[in-house]
């Protein structure tokens, strides 16, 4: 009966999950709120920046470079995201903040040169609802004593 | 690469880069019926040559490389060239950065383990339940490195000289609430898979590595420590804060699979101990000292050894007074525990039906292992 | 029912006596419709195609929501609602639009003819099941128990002839595999099946099911009740006995170089294999269609009795599936030869001595 006793044993503890909540995202109908210092796309605040270069120097892809703008003399910042990785040096050694990062990850395109981000386009950073138009809610993850929930921080 | 020849009597299967569960790699196998009577590991396929980039870039930008070189342990992995550095520049780390490195490498280990848990469970035939169940539980440990460091995981977070960011407020008490849950999940985990009888059919006395053989064939981290040898590079060269908290090397003496999975299994045990005192105890203080991202290192070499996930891992680094180092050479777990597997098919009896439970109870990384 | 002509009617009669013309076919139709209603319920919904395809499609989408359960997610979400009970259809339209990849180095009148074999001989054997006492497609009389096992002794061959049709090392091996397994694993199953036989008196599953009017067979004989319970995994490969289709060590076994609708064949036919041999449990060792009459409608309640026992089983079996690995070849093997065999032929010893006392 010993024998019965370890075969019942992961049937018993396996069994009541099947009446568990799934612990999935429904994106893109959800959204998951991300923390501050969550490292997206960059967005770039053009009355700050010196053109001092430090950006481009220490970014370790080479993914930054200074291109002249139109309707100014200095040079400003262009990011590749064909090789960035993200690594946030750039924006920690800036020393205005003019680099910062936001949480839009969602930035896929169907053509490599699209992917090169000019300085203005990295000035402006769209609402989430455009990118995503079909996105309903925003939620977050929160820890019971025995699962993962997710709640609904607001909808939008 | 240039195979040996096979014999009449085998059936050679290419155990290859196509396959459910092979990793990336292949495996050839001579096969005879249902017994394997060699294995030969064929690695390679993910070669990116980081050890020559890391001589192309500088000591900063070089952190970025080593921390995908084990994407699922990256803090593991970062800490070893960091600490190589920090010896051979002789940058002193203020106390507080030792302890949150050595909260985020424990938060990488169980990371680790928790993976490592759920393919054994995948290559057992038992893919439903605890697979997913350690990707649901890994989900917790990513979203308290989001918070702390901004990436989930190939974050470069140590620098020589500290850790970029400090603890955000509130973390502490996320990380407690984090250990309490992972605890209690642990229950399931050990009732529904460990206690298994099938299980444990599949794993008893499969691929037993006898204690002379394991340091013989240069065995690492938990395959060695599963044979009864109590090695461990965090108590034997302490680094960063391990010898300020309490904790035990684990070892077992079954020398089989099931050994190793219990190392594993009670190795979150250990971790889930240290992150709890860290998270109660850590020091206040700065967390960064002052370093220049193109720092110049005067010349000379160092090692450094630190604890990974799967094993020892070890950098050997030459510098010669530029900005960036001569020559990095890495010793990666996965290339020597993968000699040991080629080898377990001679000291054992192996099946086909247990080539894949062998190689996730070793758990390689090919990434690693190739460099 | 005469056992020789399935539908009866006039035209069958008139074509015999070659008075056949072509004014008599409309009010043939409807004589032939009228007369034969019952047996082309039979036919096209149950136990025939309906009933089976139907199954098939409804385990499948209900496996995969049961099992994404276990799994802490949601399983098919969009296709047809929140339930996603259309992915099943598109999975299978997709499967029908894809292209079949034939290699050149194969046998192919084997490699395509397996998969269609395999689905279809299994529900050949489907059409034994009585439903009711009076609902047997397939009414063979006394011999409809060794029948269902002569078709089901054909379903091992079909795996090793498409694996060594495949030309393939995985094939190979998975081929070997089916074949050690089911020398192992079906030599019980006859032994229990000739215990209810006999405590039963006949051979015939409507006298089978008959028997078991006062108490079901499962009681006296339990050790054959585990048995065939453990039967059913192995004899339509399912996890804990998914041996010769280990994902992870074959790459799929000896279905490996299937694509395409062959693939959708080869599908379908575990899931037909695992509704057969489920009935037969049902029918052998759970009491069949016997259970209380429900509103006064004999022949719809014994059918609803089987369906719900099946039902429950199904959930069962596929419950089991998150809950236990997979076994070894050697370990599926002893299990066979040492505990199954004897234990059948223990069961066959008390199901004679309890014969003999004049006991059940």
């Amino acid at each position: 009966m010993n024998w019965l006793r370890k075969m019942l044993k992961p049937l018993m503890i396996v069994a009541p999950y099947v009446l568990r909540n799934s612990q999935t995202v429904a994106y893109p109908t959800e959204r998951l709120m991300f923390f501050d210092r969550f490292r997206g796309r960059h967005v770039f605040h053009l009355d700050r920046c010196i053109s001092c270069g430090i950006c481009a120097r220490v970014c370790p892809d080479a993914s930054i470079e200074l291109v002249e703008i139109e309707g100014k003399d200095k040079k400003y910042p262009q990011i590749d995201y064909n090789t960035c990785c993200f690594c946030g040096y750039c924006v920690e050694h800036c020393p205005k903040q003019a680099l910062e990062f936001t949480d839009i990850v969602e930035f896929a395109t169907a053509d490599r040169s699209e992917l090169v981000y000019s300085p203005e386009r990295l000035m402006e950073v769209p609402d989430i609802k455009e990118i995503l138009p079909m996105m309903k809610r925003r939620t977050e993850a929160y820890l019971t004593d025995k699962e993962m929930k997710y709640r609904k921080v607001k909808d939008v | 690469m240039r195979e040996p020849m096979i014999k009449p009597d085998v059936m050679r299967i290419s155990w290859g880069p196509q396959h459910p569960m092979s990793g990336q790699t292949r495996i050839l196998l001579d096969v005879d019926g249902e017994r394997v009577h060699r294995i030969i590991a064929d690695l390679g396929f993910t070669h990116r040559g980081i050890e020559k980039i890391l001589e192309n870039r500088t000591f900063f930008s070089g952190i970025i490389p080593v921390d995908r070189m084990a994407m699922v342990d990256t803090a593991n992995m970062s800490i070893g060239y960091v600490t190589a550095i920090e010896k051979a520049a002789g940058i002193e780390v203020p106390e507080r950065a030792k302890w949150i490195r050595t909260l985020v490498c424990e938060m990488s280990r169980i990371n680790s383990h928790l993976y490592a848990f759920g393919l054994q469970a995948e290559s057992t035939g038992y893919f439903p339940a605890v697979f997913l169940w350690t990707t649901v539980d890994r989900e917790i440990l990513l979203d308290l490195f989001e918070e702390l460091t901004g990436a989930r995981w190939s974050f470069n977070f140590f620098f020589p000289g500290g850790v970029h960011q400090d603890l955000p407020d509130g973390f502490r008490e996320k990380v407690l609430k984090a250990v309490k849950y992972l605890r209690g999940r642990f229950k399931d985990y050990w009732g529904a898979m460990v206690e298994n009888p099938l299980f444990e059919n599949r794993c008893n006395g499969v691929a037993i590595l006898e204690p002379k053989d394991a340091l013989r064939l240069g065995a690492t981290g938990p395959v060695l420590r599963g044979s009864g040898i109590d090695i461990d590079m965090r108590r034997d060269e302490p680094y960063d804060a391990y010898g300020d908290v309490e904790w035990e090397v684990i070892t077992e003496d079954a020398c089989d699979v099931m050994a190793r999975t219990k190392v594993r299994f009670h190795e979150i045990g250990q971790a889930l101990n240290i992150m709890e005192q860290i998270a109660q105890k850590i020091p206040d203080g700065p967390v960064k000292g002052r370093v220049n991202a193109f720092m110049r290192v005067p010349e000379g070499e160092c090692i450094s050894r630190v604890e990974a996930g799967r094993g020892e891992l070890g950098f050997h680094l030459f510098t010669n007074g530029t900005g960036n180092p001569y020559r990095v050479k890495i010793n990666s777990p996965t290339l020597r525990n993968m000699y040991v597997f080629e080898r377990l098919a001679e000291l054992n009896e192996v099946f086909i039906a247990d080539i894949p439970v062998i190689i996730n109870s070793i758990d390689p990384w090919y990434l690693d292992a190739d460099r | 029912m005469n056992s020789n002509t399935l539908f009866a009617g006039t035209l069958t009669s008139l074509v015999q006596a070659n008075q056949f013309s072509l004014l008599n076919i409309p009010s043939m139709i409807i004589e032939f419709l009228a007369l034969n209603s019952k047996p082309l319920l039979q036919v096209l919904l149950l136990p025939g195609l309906g009933f089976i395809l139907g199954f098939a499609i409804f385990a499948v989408w209900f496996e995969r929501k049961f099992l994404a359960r276990a799994m802490l997610r949601v399983g098919p979400y969009y296709c047809g609602g929140r339930s996603g009970v259309l992915q099943v259809f598109a999975d299978f339209l997709k499967l029908f639009m894809k292209e079949i990849i034939i290699p050149a180095s194969i046998d192919w009148p084997f490699f395509v003819a397996m998969p269609v074999f395999l689905s279809t001989i299994p529900s050949l054997a489907l059409l034994l099941i009585p439903f009711d006492s009076n609902w047997v497609l397939w009414d063979v009389g006394s011999l409809s128990l060794p029948m269902f096992f002569a078709i089901m002794g054909i379903s091992p061959l079909i795996p090793i002839f498409s694996g060594w049709a495949s030309n393939n090392k995985y094939s190979f091996i998975g081929a070997w595999r089916v074949a050690y397994m089911y020398i192992s694993g079906e030599i019980s199953l006859v032994i229990c099946a000739a215990g209810v036989a006999i405590m039963a008196g006949s051979m015939d599953l409507v006298k089978i099911v008959e028997a078991q009017r006062s108490m079901w067979f499962a009681v006296p004989q339990f050790i054959g009740f585990i048995l065939f319970f453990l039967g059913i995994f192995i004899e339509s490969e399912r996890t804990p006995f998914d041996i010769p289709v280990a994902e992870v060590e074959l790459v799929f076994g000896w279905r490996t170089e299937y694509s395409g609708i062959l693939f959708g064949f080869t599908m379908m036919a575990e899931y037909v294999l695992f509704q057969a041999w489920t009935l037969m449990f049902v029918t052998l060792y759970l009491g069949g269609f016997n259970g209380p009459v429900i509103m006064g409608m004999p022949t719809a309640s014994h059918i609803f009795w089987l369906l719900a026992k099946f039902m429950v089983l199904v959930v069962f079996i596929i419950l089991l599936r998150c809950v236990f690995p997979r076994l070894r070849m050697d370990q599926m093997i002893t299990l066979g030869w040492k505990y199954m065999t004897p234990l059948a032929l223990l069961n066959l010893f008390f199901v004679i001595v309890m014969k003999m006392l004049g006991g059940v």
